[in-house]
């Protein structure tokens, strides 16, 4: 059944099988920069397959056999606290290697494309150590050099990206005068550069201002048309509706809540 | 390419923002004044044969070269590991494709930079000094300049090469980076200053890393020199040392070329051997462990009352803190068996300093979590003022000092052993939370206490 067009508080339209966004910075996060294919180079549709993940610290087994697929669009996960979303995504980010199991980048497999998926990778750890001393630019430049961007490129983009979020003007401030919420839009807009072909985004929008929170969110989105995006969340809200899927981590593994796009 | 030279510039940003270099700037030629001895000795000295040498152009050079050798290098550690580089974002960088090695030599670069910065600030302070000791008709600014290059820039170089080194394995990153760095640095020391003879070569020359043993002993008087450096009773009339020969001896500059590539190699290394930051990985059970680990928590009662106000405040917090400084079953049962070792016999070289070791390592890991920049800022909020919250650390520290003593004053009568852990604990601990305050980490106290602590050991 085709799904009337709506249009919600944030100024998302979404339609079954298409989302455009009608938020005005929406179109920023393809500007200032050339956006990657959608598809791998070998042509087919970029995919990250994740077959019998297991995560164990210690005694503690987090994930138990995890199987998904993940797919251009955006995939909320959510869970109670402590359930393994935060380790399901560093595993999906290469921050960390699975006990057991294996995670497949377009068809290869880690760790041995680790780097293939790096290159094509951004990510947004719930926390980072950034450099106080730094301005938000000096530090993006830096992070922009480490992903291989051009640095007058990813100049602009930062200058985009933070500008739909709200964070533009304090660009040139150093990381040490940032409230919270400052930090997770800089450790945000620095996931964005290079329009990565899949963002891991832990809990983008916590510590953020609602209409901030809109902001970020119809960023996401607009990756989301052409990019994996998965994010972590404990508030679903608006996002739920525009997000090709939802899945719950609970009991250490995923469960699979919604399904608004096949 | 991109990725070093990223690293590099954002690093030398950070370095020139820092108020710790100006620090390491300050000490630096405030070390450098008190390195030129005074005629009556009474200051520190270098010394050949119980005489101090004469103040030529080019003893200035060597004498600033032992300062970076023995006060920098240690101090150059600290700034490099608690300072103004110490916070990385690493769980960004680390799920980038960049190279490691880019991004270790791109910092690398930068720390000899900024070290190169120090040394320039060291060699005005070295033409200042030799403006006034040297004889006029004798002054040469060159010959003050190259000598303290040719010693000090390998040193200082091979020094940011092993920062990266214990930065990137998860086991050096904390306290048994500290412990090998303050290792490494006396045994170079000790290695130099064993360089006795007459022999040369690039290989004999390598053993000498600090750099200053070769051309103090190659200007020497025949037969097996003595070289003091430090407090040591010097007679009267000073030696001409013609050192710049022993810095032009043969094999003395390849060396210390040599050492400025194992330096580069071990940069390079760093990025080779990286490991992320990753969670610890707990063994499987056993028994040692599972007595070890703290079991499942009491069961939770939901009616508890809230918790009321404790009748004085002040000695919570210095519990609290004496709890903390040695937490866990492992830390006690070695806190336990050192002070055991009181009953047995010498306590001032065998119990006292067992004792005092780890007293350093838990004073400095609780001054560190103290002091960390989160805590502090909630730490402000609490009724117990900062200053008698670190008044409480000092007399925590302090007491468990005292604590571990008792064995040793149940040995050998109260008095001697209750006076040497008063004194000792009551020192670490002032120290240990002075530096970890004005360093916002457990680096800077932990390396200076295990240095003093060498020194009370040897003593």
């Amino acid at each position: 059944m085709q799904r009337p067009e709506t249009a919600s508080a944030v100024g998302i339209v979404h339609h079954r099988r298409k989302t455009a966004i009608a938020f005005p910075g929406a179109r920023i996060a393809l500007a200032g920069m050339r956006a990657p294919p959608a598809t791998a180079p070998g042509g087919t549709v970029s995919d990250l397959i994740l077959r019998d993940i297991v995560k164990r610290y210690g005694q503690r087994t987090v994930l138990k056999g995890v199987s998904h697929r993940f797919t251009a669009g955006l995939t909320l996960l959510t869970g109670p606290s402590g359930a393994g979303k935060s380790t399901l995504l560093r595993l999906v980010a290469t921050a960390e290697r699975p006990s057991a199991g294996q995670i497949l980048w377009n068809g290869a497999s880690l760790p041995g494309a680790t780097k293939a998926l790096r290159r094509r990778l951004g990510y947004a750890p719930q926390a980072a150590d950034l450099p106080d001393d730094l301005t938000a630019r000096e530090c993006a430049r830096h992070i922009a050099a480490l992903k291989g961007l051009d640095r007058r490129q990813a100049d602009a983009q930062f200058g985009a990206i933070t500008d739909a979020i709200g964070l533009h003007a304090d660009i040139n401030g150093r990381i040490a005068t940032f409230s919270g919420g400052m930090r997770r839009r800089l450790i945000f807009a620095q996931a964005l550069l290079g329009d990565p072909q899949i963002l891991a985004l832990d809990e983008p929008t916590a510590e953020l201002d609602p209409d901030t929170a809109r902001r970020v969110c119809a960023l996401i989105l607009a990756r989301a048309a052409s990019a994996i995006v998965i994010m972590t969340t404990h508030l679903a809200g608006e996002l739920a509706e525009a997000a090709t899927e939802s899945l719950r981590v609970e009991g250490q593994t995923l469960h699979r809540q919604t399904a608004n796009a096949a | 390419m991109r990725t070093a030279l990223s690293a590099l510039t954002t690093a030398w940003l950070r370095y020139c923002r820092s108020w710790g270099l100006w620090a390491l700037l300050v000490l630096t030629v405030i070390g450098a004044r008190f390195m030129v001895a005074r005629d009556d000795g009474s200051a520190i000295v270098i010394a050949v044969d119980h005489h101090l040498p004469v103040a030529t152009a080019g003893m200035v050079g060597v004498s600033l070269g032992i300062v970076v050798s023995t006060l920098l290098l240690p101090a150059g550690f600290i700034y490099l590991r608690a300072n103004t580089t110490r916070r990385q974002p690493w769980q960004i960088e680390e799920a980038t494709a960049a190279s490691r090695i880019a991004i270790g030599l791109g910092r690398f670069a930068a720390d000899c930079a900024m070290f190169a910065i120090v040394l320039v600030a060291l060699t005005l302070a070295g033409w200042f000094l030799a403006w006034i000791v040297v004889a006029p008709g004798r002054l040469d600014l060159w010959q003050v300049t190259y000598p303290l290059w040719l010693i000090a820039a390998p040193s200082l170089a091979t020094l940011a090469a092993l920062r990266l080194l214990c930065d990137a394995l998860p086991w050096t990153r904390g306290a048994l980076g500290e412990t090998l760095f303050l290792i490494f640095w006396l045994a170079s020391i000790t290695a130099s200053g064993g360089l006795a003879g007459r022999g040369t070569g690039v290989g004999a020359n390598l053993r000498d890393f600090a750099g200053f043993a070769r051309p103090l002993i190659y200007a020497a008087p025949p037969g097996d020199p003595d070289i003091a450096i430090g407090g040591a009773p010097v007679a009267p009339g000073r030696l001409e040392l013609d050192v710049l020969a022993g810095v032009c001896s043969p094999g003395y500059i390849p060396s210390r070329l040599l050492w400025l590539a194992i330096a580069a190699c071990i940069a390079i290394a760093a990025g080779v051997v990286y490991r992320p930051h990753r969670p610890r990985r707990t063994r499987r059970s056993s028994r040692l462990s599972a007595w070890l680990t703290p079991g499942a928590p009491p069961k939770a009662n939901a009616a508890a009352p809230p918790a009321g106000p404790v009748g004085l405040p002040w000695l919570s917090v210095v519990l609290s803190h004496a709890r903390l400084i040695f937490p866990g079953r492992v830390a006690l049962g070695l806190a336990a068996l050192a002070a055991l070792a009181g009953l047995a016999g010498d306590n001032r070289h065998v119990a006292s300093p067992a004792c005092l070791l780890l007293l350093i390592f838990g004073l400095s890991a609780q001054a560190g979590r103290t002091e960390a920049r989160g805590m502090q800022a909630l730490l402000g909020t609490m009724p117990v003022a900062v200053w008698a919250g670190r008044a409480a650390f000092i007399a925590a520290g302090t007491c468990v000092s005292v604590v571990l003593a008792v064995p040793a004053m149940l040995g050998q009568g109260a008095a001697a052993p209750l006076a040497l852990a008063l004194a000792t604990g009551a020192a670490a601990s002032t120290l240990a939370a002075a530096l970890a305050a004005l360093g916002g980490s457990a680096v800077a106290p932990r390396l200076l206490l295990l240095i003093l602590w060498y020194g009370y050991l040897s003593a």
